[in-house]
C-alpha cells in the first residue's frame, strides 16, 4: 500500500518537467484562487470567461510581433484582456445592448480572431490545442518564472488593496462616496484577471480556466461566512485540484486542464452536498432529526396531560387531531418512543414510564414557564401565545429555564391556571 | 448655514425625467422628511445630492463647494435591497468601512478606527452580533448597523433611504433616538420616508416631491392636506385621508 501510493504520488517527481509541472500548478492555484473569489463575488464570472478566450489573439499577435518568448505572451495576453474588459463596458455604456450580450458579442469575436491568426499565419508555430486544453506537462522553465512573478504580483496587490477590493465588491456606492474610484478598482481587477489567466494558460488552457476561477471560490463560498477564510480555502482548493489533476494527467495521460477541472468540480459538489452549514444532506436531515425531536415532546406532553387531568380518550386518535399528522404517523412515533423506554403500552393506552414522566415534567416545566415569561413581558398577546410559546420551549436549556423561573419570582401557575412543576 | 444647495435639478431615466427643476436651500442642524407617493423620485433626489446619477441640468453644491469636493462629509444608508446579503462579511467588518476615509492606502484599522467601532456598535445596542455574518441579522438589526457605519463615518450630513422599512417598532424609535442626538450635534439629516403618520413627531422640515417640488418647509408650514394631496395627486389612500383628518 505505501510503496503504491510512494509510486504514484512520489516517483514522478524525480523528473524535472513533473517538477516543473507541480510548480506550476500551485501557481494557478494561488493565483486563480485569490483573484476568483473577488470576480465570484463580484458576479463577474462571465467576462471572466469573456476574458480567458480573448486572451488568444493577444497571445498570437505577440509572438507575431517578437517571437516566442514569455514576454511576448505576457504583454499580449494583458493587452488583449484590458482592451476586452474596456469593449465591453464601451458596448455597453453606448447602445441599448445589455452586459452579457455585449460579452457574447465581444469575446466569441476576439477568440475566431484568435483561431484565425493561428490558422494563417505560418511563420509563429503556436500549440492550439496547449493553449486551449492546457498541456501542464508541457510547462517550461521560462512559463515558470512568469506565472511565479504574476502570483507574487497578485498575492501582494491583494494584501495591499485589501480594503479597496472589499468595499467595491460589497458597497460600490460607499466606495465612491469615500472617494475610491470603483472603475479603477474595476480596471485593476481586470488587469489582476488577465495576469491570473496567462499564469493558467499552460496547465489548465483558455477554454476551461474560467472553472479555476469560480469553482474553488464557490466550494469555499459554501463553507465560510468569512472573506479571509474564503479566500484561503479557494487557494486550497485550487492547489489540490490542480495538483490532482496534474497526476492524473500524468498516470492516466488525461487531458491536463479536463482533470483539473474535474477535481474542482468534485470538491465543489461534496461542498454542496455536505457542507455542515449550507449542505443540502445536513439540511434535510437536520431537518428530520428536529421534526421527530419535536414530535416525541409533543407526544409526551400530551400524555402527561391527559393523566394531569385523567382524561385520556384513544391517544393516537387525538394526538392525530391534536397535532395535524396521520394515526399511522403517531402509530410508529410511539412505537419508536416505546423501544426508548418512555412509554408503555397497556392495552391499547400508552402511559408515561418513570423516566417518560421526568422527561414530560422538564417539558411541561418549560412550556408553561415560557408561555408565563411572554405573558407576564407582554411580549405578544394572550391569543397568539400558546403557538408561539410552543415554538421555542423545544431549543431553551435548563439553565434558562431556571433563569425565567428566578425572573418571574418563582410562579405556581401558568397564564392558563395549570401548574407549573418544580425542577427535580 | 447653508449646507445643501439644489440649483435647478433634473435627472432622467430613458429620456423620461424622474425629477424636474428642483430647488432648495437646506440648512445645518435639520431632520428633514423626504415625502411623495411611489414613483415620485424622492430616492432619485438623494442619488441626485450625491452625484450617483448623471444630472440632466442642475448645480449641486455641499458648504459651498462641488458634490465631488464634499463627499466625504457624508454618509448614505441606500435602501437595503441594494446589499448582497449572503457577501462572506461580518457586523464589525461592514461598520469598520465608516473608518476607510481615515485610512491611509495601504493602512490597516488602528486602535482608534477598533474603539469607534466598538462605541458605535454600543451605541446601536449591536456589541453581542459583531461576528455575526449580515445575512443572519433580523430586518432591524441590518438597519442598525448600516446606521452605526454612517456614525463611524463622523460625517455632517446623512442621507438615508427608508431607513425604517422591514423595521421592528423598537429599532424604529432607536434609531430616530440617535438621530436626534445628530442634530443636537448640529449635523443634518434627510430622510426618505413613506409613513405619513409620523411626520409631523419627526421631521423638523419637509420635502414634499412628486416629480417637481411641491413644497419645502417647516413641518407645520409644508405639511398640510392641501400640499400633501397636491403631492400624491389624489392618490392619497382613504386610511390616509382619514388618518390626516383625524390629526388635524
Amino acid at each position: 500500500m505505501a510503496d503504491t501510493i510512494y509510486k504514484f504520488l512520489v516517483e514522478p517527481l524525480q523528473y524535472e518537467f513533473i517538477q516543473r509541472a507541480l510548480v506550476a500548478s500551485i501557481m494557478v492555484g494561488i493565483s486563480c484562487g485569490l483573484i476568483g473569489t473577488y470576480i465570484m463575488l463580484r458576479r463577474l464570472s462571465l467576462i471572466g470567461d469573456a476574458l480567458a478566450h480573448s486572451v488568444l489573439p493577444g497571445v498570437v499577435i505577440g509572438f507575431m510581433i517578437s517571437g516566442k518568448n514569455p514576454i511576448s505572451l505576457f504583454a499580449g495576453a494583458l493587452t488583449a484582456g484590458i482592451l476586452t474588459s474596456i469593449l465591453i463596458s464601451y458596448v455597453e455604456r453606448n447602445s441599448k445592448i445589455k452586459e452579457d450580450t455585449s460579452i457574447g458579442i465581444i469575446f466569441t469575436g476576439a477568440f475566431a480572431l484568435g483561431i484565425l491568426l493561428v490558422s494563417q499565419l505560418k511563420q509563429v508555430h503556436i500549440d492550439l490545442s496547449s493553449y486551449l486544453f492546457g498541456d501542464v506537462l508541457g510547462v517550461s522553465d521560462s512559463d515558470l518564472i512568469l506565472s511565479s512573478v504574476i502570483t507574487v504580483f497578485i498575492l501582494i496587490s491583494v494584501i495591499l488593496f485589501y480594503k479597496q477590493l472589499l468595499v467595491t465588491s460589497f458597497d460600490p456606492t460607499m466606495a465612491y462616496i469615500i472617494g475610491i474610484s470603483t472603475s479603477l478598482v474595476h480596471y485593476f481587477l481586470m488587469t489582476l484577471l488577465s495576469m491570473s489567466i496567462v499564469a493558467g494558460l499552460q496547465s489548465v488552457g483558455v477554454i476551461l480556466i474560467i472553472a479555476m476561477l469560480i469553482t474553488p471560490p464557490a466550494t469555499a463560498f459554501l463553507l465560510t461566512d468569512k472573506l479571509k477564510t474564503m479566500l484561503f480555502l479557494s487557494v486550497m482548493f485550487g492547489i489540490i485540484s490542480s495538483v490532482t489533476g496534474l497526476y492524473f494527467s500524468y498516470h492516466f495521460n488525461f487531458a491536463s486542464g479536463a482533470s483539473i477541472v474535474l477535481t474542482a468540480v468534485l470538491f465543489f459538489a461534496a461542498a454542496f452536498l455536505f457542507s455542515p452549514k449550507e449542505g443540502i444532506v445536513h439540511k434535510y436531515f437536520r431537518r428530520k432529526r428536529n421534526s421527530s425531536l419535536n414530535l416525541t415532546e409533543d407526544i409526551l406532553k400530551y400524555l402527561f396531560n391527559a393523566e394531569e387531568k385523567s382524561t385520556g380518550g384513544n391517544a393516537v386518535t387525538d394526538l392525530s387531531v391534536e397535532l395535524s399528522l396521520l394515526e399511522s404517523k403517531i402509530t410508529s412515533a410511539l412505537k419508536k418512543i416505546e423501544s426508548k423506554g418512555l412509554i408503555k403500552n397497556e392495552k391499547g393506552n400508552y402511559k408515561l414510564t418513570d423516566t417518560g414522566t421526568d422527561l414530560a415534567l422538564k417539558l411541561v416545566r418549560s412550556h408553561r414557564l415560557w408561555e408565563t415569561y411572554l405573558t407576564e413581558k407582554n411580549i405578544i398577546d394572550m391569543d397568539n401565545i400558546h403557538q408561539d410559546a410552543e415554538k421555542y420551549e423545544h431549543i431553551l436549556s435548563d439553565d434558562l429555564i431556571s433563569e425565567i423561573e428566578e425572573e418571574l419570582g418563582h410562579p405556581q401557575k401558568d397564564p392558563h391556571g395549570s401548574p407549573i412543576p418544580k425542577k427535580k | 448655514m447653508t449646507v445643501i444647495t439644489v440649483k435647478n435639478l433634473t435627472i432622467s431615466y430613458n429620456k423620461k425625467p424622474a425629477i424636474k427643476g428642483i430647488n432648495l436651500e437646506v440648512d445645518e442642524g435639520s431632520i428633514i422628511g423626504i415625502l411623495g407617493p411611489n414613483g415620485a423620485g424622492k430616492s432619485t433626489l438623494i442619488k441626485g445630492i450625491l452625484g450617483l446619477l448623471p444630472s440632466e441640468t442642475g448645480e449641486i453644491k455641499i458648504y459651498g463647494k462641488p458634490v465631488k469636493e464634499s463627499l466625504k462629509r457624508i454618509a448614505y444608508i441606500p435602501q437595503k435591497e441594494q446589499f448582497d446579503w449572503d457577501f462572506p462579511i461580518n457586523v464589525s467588518e461592514v461598520v469598520m468601512m465608516g473608518r476607510y476615509p481615515y485610512i491611509s492606502l495601504f493602512g490597516r484599522p488602528d486602535e482608534n478606527d477598533k474603539l469607534i467601532v466598538k462605541e458605535v456598535l454600543e451605541k446601536v445596542e449591536m456589541s453581542d452580533n459583531q461576528f455575526t455574518q449580515i445575512r443572519n441579522l433580523s430586518g432591524g438589526q441590518q438597519q442598525r448597523i448600516f446606521l452605526a457605519r454612517a456614525l463611524a463615518q463622523e460625517s455632517d450630513i446623512y442621507l438615508l433611504d427608508e431607513p425604517f422599512v422591514g423595521v421592528d417598532a423598537k429599532t424604529e424609535k432607536a434609531i430616530f433616538e440617535l438621530i436626534k442626538e445628530l442634530k443636537e450635534k448640529n449635523k443634518t439629516i434627510l430622510i426618505v420616508h413613506h409613513d405619513l403618520s409620523k411626520v409631523k413627531e419627526y421631521f423638523d422640515k419637509v420635502i414634499l416631491i412628486n416629480q417637481t417640488l411641491v413644497a419645502f418647509g417647516d413641518t407645520d408650514k409644508a405639511f398640510t392636506p392641501e400640499l400633501i394631496n397636491k403631492a400624491y395627486g389624489g392618490r392619497l389612500t382613504i386610511l390616509q385621508k382619514a388618518e390626516q383628518l383625524f390629526k388635524s
